[in-house]
Order: C-alpha cells, then structure tokens, then sequence
C-alpha cells in the first residue's frame, strides 16, 4: 500500500512538473509577456517631412525612453506630393519595416488586400486602447471589421484659415457664420484689395472645396455612397455642388483660373498667410505648424480658423476630417516593439508630444492646454460635427487623378455645360475604376 | 595592269602575275576563319565586362519592361495578364494621344531653341575665341544643373506672385499690366517650359558647334580674307557651313534629350494645368509611381523607346557611314 501510495505521488509530481512547465511556457508565450520584452531595432517606414518629420522623431524619442531596449531605425522616403507610389515602389523593391504611416484610407485598403497589413483588433483589445481612443477612431482605422491603423493625429478640414490683420484691413470684425455673410463678405476683401480665397489648385488643394460643399448641401451619407460609387458623378447632388461653387467664382471669390492653377497648397499658404493677398484658404491642419514654425506667427493671434459656414441645406453639422495612422506590417521583423509602439502613441505622454507640436491627438488623455488656439477650435468642431473622410483620399488611385484633374477643367470654365462635361468624364472614369 | 582574279607573286625580284584558283582561295578562307577563331576568345574577354553590364543595366530591363507591358497591374493588387490590351487601351486613351502631340511640340521646339541658340552663339564665339572663354563656360554651367534645379530656379522667376522675378521686373519696368500667372495658363504654361528647357540644354550644342569651329583650317580662312571675303561672306561661306557636323550631332544629342526630358516638367508644372505640358515621359511617370499602374507605364515606355530607336537608328547608321 506505502509502496503503491509513493508510487502513485510520483507520477502526481511527475504530471504535475509536466503540467507546471506546460503553463509556463504557455504563459510565456502569451501577447501579455510577449509585449512586456520588447527590444531590439524597430523600423519605420517615414515619409512625414519639414514640422511633421521633428514631431515624428520626437515621438519615437518619446518612445525610446520608455522602452530603453529599442532602437529606432527610419526608411525615409523623399516625397513630394502623394507618397503613395514611394512607399509601394519601396514594398515592392523589398524594403523591410515593422510600421508605417498611413493617411489614405484607400491604401489601406489596398495593402489590407495584398495581404500586408496586421489585423491590429487583438491588440486593441489586449492593451485596452479603447481607455484612450474613443471607438469613431477605432472605425475610422478599420475596414470590414478589421483594425488595421492607430490613429495618431486628425485634422478639421473644413476649416478656412485666415490672417487676423487682413481681416482687420478688409473691416471684418467677425467671421462669417453663413454662406450669405461669407458671400457677402467678397466685397469688403475685394475692396481692400484682398482675393477673398486662395484656391491652391495646381496639384490637388482644389478639391477641399468642393468636398466641403458636397458634404454641407448632401450630407455625409451621400458623400460616402459617391465615393464608394453607389451613386454617380452625374448625380444631381454633384452638379448641384458645382454650381454653387460655380457661384463663389462668379462673385470673384478667386482670381483666374490661370492664377489658382499656377498655385500649390503651400502657395496658396503663403498668400494668405504670409503676403495677405488673399483671403482664406481650406487646408489640414499642418498648416497651423507651417505658420507657427515658418512663417514666425501665433496661432489665435496672428491667423485663426473659422469652420465652413453654413449652408441651410440641413447638414451643417459635418467636417471633413483627415486622419494619420500608424499601421503594422504583417511581416513585421519586430511585432513585439510595434505592438508596443503603437499602444504607446495613445498614452498621455505620446499625445502630448503631438500637442506640443501644434497638431491634435484623438488621444483622451492629451493635456488640452498644450493646444495653440487654432488647435482646439478645430478638435472642438470635429468633436462637434459627423466627421467625413477627406472624400478624394477614399477614392481609387485611378480616379483621384481624373478627379482633381476634372475639378481643374471646371475652374476654368465654371459654366452649366462644363458642369456636365465635367461631371461625365469623372463619371466614365469611375466607371473602370471600382 | 592585275586582274581582279591575280594576285601579285613577289619573289626573285620580279612581279609576275598567275592566276588565283579556287583551291588558293579556300585556303586563304580558312586561314582567315582560323585567324579569326584564335582572336574570338581574347576579344570576347575584353568584351566581357561591357557586354555583362549592357545585359544588367539595359537588356534585363527592357525584357522586363516589356513583359511588364503584358501585365494589368493597379498597385499591389495581384496582376492580371492583359496580352496587347494596356497598348489597345493607350492608342485609345485621350491624354496619351494629347501627350504625343505636347512630346512632339516639346521636342521639336526645345531642340531647335536649344540648338539654334548653342549654333548662333558658337558662331559668334568663334569670332574672338580667347575673349568668349568666360561666356562660354557660363552657359555651359547652366547645361551641367541638374534638370530639376533648372525647374526650381525657373519657378523662382515664373511664380505668379510678388515673389516671381518675371512679374517683377515686369511691373518695375512700368509693364505691370503684362504680369501674368504664367505657369497656371494653358497657353503659356507649354512655351514657359520650352524656354526654360532650351535655356538649360543650350550650353552643350554651344561647345559641339564651337569645336567644330575651331576644326576649320586657318588656311581656307586666310585664303578667303586674301580673295576679298568680308567677315559676314567668311561666317556665311565658311564657317556656318563647316560647323554643320557639329550642328547634326547636337541636333541628335538634344532631339534625344527632349524626348525623355521629365525633370523641369515635374518641377515647373507637374504637367499641369489640366495635362497640358504632360508629355510622354511625364505620362509615363504618373501612370507608372503615381498610380503605380506599372503594365499600362510599361506600354508607354515601350512607344517612347520606338519613338527614341526611330529617330535614333538612322542617325547612328548615318554617322557610322561617315565614319567609314
């Protein structure tokens, strides 16, 4: 009986030694402890310049300090205008990084289907990214359920900038809350010798005008079935839009044609802001950073922003918003260091480096007082509104082009017919492109 | 007088002439085949090194161009094959047609500015050779920017604001009313291009065409001063015609360039307003990095190349003539 009694504590203790290693070693592969190691070189794949590019490597910074283990390794790629075609050539030349930054929900899309980006849902629930990000943001970076960008920083991008003293000069106290008051508004610019808008539109800053036009006489709704193609570019709503923005060129709002297609968004930038040329100007909100940073003015002070003015069409509660992400690779050399870098961007200490740099965090845990006054007007009318993508960064590569192109030809020729030329060619575009 | 079919016999100090029989000739055949094959594997060797870098940096490339042609590719989408279907598509696309017909007036203006200018200023340096030396490497630096600091020190004098020098110095001049957006009019974008294009590509017809004035002998110069020719008869007569050598191959170099330029058009206009000074080169960009359409770009290198084989393989087999 002892005999058999030992025997069998043997095996207990031998099962028992097994079982206990099993679990360790279960344990010791789970996210939790696999998170909690994190070293080693982290690759980002940059393509953020001037201001941007600073806070970018504050941040990583930021991070390095938190976690000593890690070093940070940047794949910089030198980009001008869409870094789209830079960061695919470098994927398909064989580039490695761990993370990358995104700002086209497209391209994500594109890159969620060639199978190159990491479902980041696990990690939203296991590091409870949910305590610092509000679930909008959360869906913002998602695609058919998926997380697959963590969103860092976000623009109100319909926001007009304006230069106080150039308002003072034209004698306007206070900014316009309609489309009447702002209308009206042209004649005291235009009496001052101001251009009332800049209208950058050699590239593609064009188009943030007719997206703040759609989005307040459609609604977001529509504004989401145009650019997944659910309903033409013939349709009503399109032309519609058009022939009010025909309106503003009509009442002078803009110069020639030939002057808003000889200007790019930063010199649109700099006619507002810098020589006083002209008027407002609709663009992200970098440019608070680009004013403060290059043009030496204070943000509140010396330019400020107005939201979009109301249009009585019954959807003057959106803003066209842009978002910049962080996402993983799925074949991240480092995913442990990603996982964590991409929990980290949402803490405390990540969103208020962003804030200090003069942009916003969807972080709920950013020190609000960090932001310059244009800073929290805009995360306070995004907070405000039904957000909407920027409507031209969720179309096809194919037709992004023909559409800014097509919206070019109609500053030339604001007139009904060209509203339909215009509209047809974009729609025989997008018809091959879906 | 020997026939074709006698060979000078040497020997015994008098030439005699027998005739050559098909037996000698085989001979002679063979003895130059064995000639041959005992120096192929040396020339090979030497060939060696170019012959490997030809293949790397211009036949693996263009056999993947070329299949790449093949393929539907739209970003890193997994590719379709398309057969002839992206140069069906390209012959049947409006602004690939437009953008043939910028290329061709792009081309042809840039290279006869270009060429043009280098071919009057040569012949006007040829007059006072030594006193012309700083001139002459001045536009000639301009000739070594590169195209896209051409396309910004361009932009810096274009720019329609206050900032631009050309509306500047209009409106100091008191011709402010001419000040114009230059770069954002359809009319003028194109010709604001050529200009600054043929301003950056004159140095080097300068330099071609000079040489080849300075190739001309002294003696015909002399001889002409000496029968009563005036300087305008001697440029006309003499000079001018000597220095055409010069003029066709800067012709050929700069027809060339222009067909590829890309650069200062990137820079200066992104092909804009609305595609107008979007050549081939430039289409061929935005199809290929900017819409990451790789097989639908490689279709429209592949017309670029023809265009560059059809203008090139006659002047190459021109040249060699002359050479020979």
């Amino acid at each position: 009986m002892t005999t058999k009694t030992h025997g069998m504590a043997r095996i207990f203790m031998r099962r028992a030694t097994v079982a206990g290693l099993g679990l360790a070693t279960v344990f010791a592969l789970t996210p939790h402890s696999y998170a909690a190691d994190v070293s080693g070189t982290l690759v980002l794949l940059d393509w953020a310049s001037g201001s941007e590019q600073d806070m970018i490597k504050a941040l990583e910074d930021g991070f390095v300090k938190a976690n000593p283990g890690v070093q940070f390794k940047e794949v910089n790629l030198t980009v001008q205008g869409d870094a789209r075609g830079a960061i695919r050539a470098a994927l398909q030349s064989g580039e490695k990084a761990d993370i990358f930054i995104n700002t086209w929900p497209a391209f994500r899309k594109e890159l969620a289907d060639a199978g190159l980006l990491k479902d980041l849902t696990p990690l939203w629930d296991s590091a409870k990214l949910g305590d610092n990000l509000s679930q909008s943001w959360k869906d913002l970076g998602s695609l058919d359920g998926k997380l697959y960008g963590v969103t860092y920083t976000f623009g109100d991008r319909s926001a007009m900038f304006y230069k106080t003293d150039t308002m003072k000069k034209a004698g306007i106290d206070a900014q316009p809350k309609t489309w009447d008051e702002f209308v009206a508004n042209f004649a005291k610019l235009k009496a001052a010798g101001i251009t009332p808008i800049a209208v950058g539109a050699k590239v593609w800053s064009h188009t943030e005008w007719f997206e703040s036009i759609y989005e307040h006489l459609n609604g977001v709704d529509m504004a989401a079935q145009l650019t997944s193609h659910k309903i033409p570019w013939t349709d009503p709503s399109v032309k519609n839009t058009l022939k009010k923005w025909a309106e503003l060129i009509k009442a002078g709002c803009c110069g020639d044609a030939a002057d808003m297609l000889a200007m790019d968004w930063d010199n649109a930038s700099d006619a507002v802001m810098k020589a006083g040329t002209h008027g407002y100007q609709i663009i992200g909100m970098w440019n608070n950073d680009r004013a403060q940073s290059t043009d030496g003015l204070k943000s509140g002070t010396d330019f400020n922003i107005t939201q979009f003015p109301a249009m009585g069409a019954g959807h003057d509660d959106v803003s066209s918003v842009d978002t910049k992400e962080f996402s993983e690779f799925s074949g991240a050399a480092n995913p442990a260091a990603a996982d964590a870098f991409l929990t980290w961007i949402t803490t405390k200490d990540a969103a208020n480096i962003i804030a200090q740099h003069g942009l916003a965090s969807p972080s709920n845990k950013v020190d609000p007082s960090l932001y310059s006054a244009v800073i929290k007007y805009s995360v306070d009318a995004v907070a405000a509104a039904k957000p909407q993508f920027v409507m031209g960064d969720l179309l096809p590569g194919d037709l992004v082009d023909e559409y800014r192109v097509q919206l070019q030809k109609f500053l030339q020729d604001p007139s009904d017919a060209n509203i339909d030329a215009v509209t047809q060619a974009l729609e025989t575009k997008a018809a091959s492109s879906y | 007088m020997t026939d074709a079919t006698q060979a000078p016999v040497s020997g015994s100090g008098v030439t005699t002439s027998s005739p050559v029989t098909d037996s000698d000739r085989r001979r002679l055949a063979a003895a130059r085949r064995r000639r041959w094959m005992a120096d192929m594997p040396a020339a090979y060797l030497l060939l060696a090194p170019v012959l490997v870098l030809f293949a790397f940096s211009v036949v693996y490339p263009l056999i993947q161009t070329i299949w790449l042609s093949f393929w539907d590719i739209k970003g890193l989408y997994p590719p379709k094959f398309a057969g002839f279907g992206n140069f069906v598509t390209l012959f049947n696309d409006a602004t690939f047609l437009r953008a043939i017909v910028t290329t061709l007036l792009w081309t042809v203006c840039t290279t006869v500015l270009s060429v043009g200018a280098g071919w009057g200023l040569a012949l006007l340096c040829s007059l006072a050779p030594k006193a012309t030396l700083i001139p002459r490497v001045l536009i000639f630096t301009a000739f070594g920017v590169s195209e896209a600091v051409t396309g910004y020190i361009w932009l810096g004098i274009y720019r329609p604001d206050a900032g631009g020098v050309l509306n500047a110095l209009l409106s100091a001049i008191g011709l402010g009313q001419f000040a114009h957006p230059w770069l954002g009019d359809a009319n003028t974008a194109i010709w604001c291009l050529i200009i600054a294009y043929s301003w950056a590509q004159t140095g080097l017809p300068l330099i071609l065409i000079f040489a080849a004035t300075q190739a001309v002998s002294r003696n015909v110069i002399e001889a002409a001063h000496i029968d009563g020719a005036g300087p305008g008869a001697i440029m006309r007569y003499i000079i001018a015609p000597l220095s055409l050598p010069g003029v066709r191959v800067a012709l050929f170099i700069n027809l060339l360039g222009s067909l590829r330029a890309f650069d200062t058009i990137y820079v200066l206009t992104g092909g804009g307003p609305v595609r107008t000074t979007e050549t081939i080169g430039f289409f061929m960009f935005r199809e290929s990095f900017t819409q990451f359409k790789l097989g639908y770009g490689a279709a429209a290198t592949l017309v670029l190349l023809a265009a560059v084989l059809i203008i090139s393989i006659p002047a190459i087999i021109q040249r060699t003539k002359e050479a020979k």
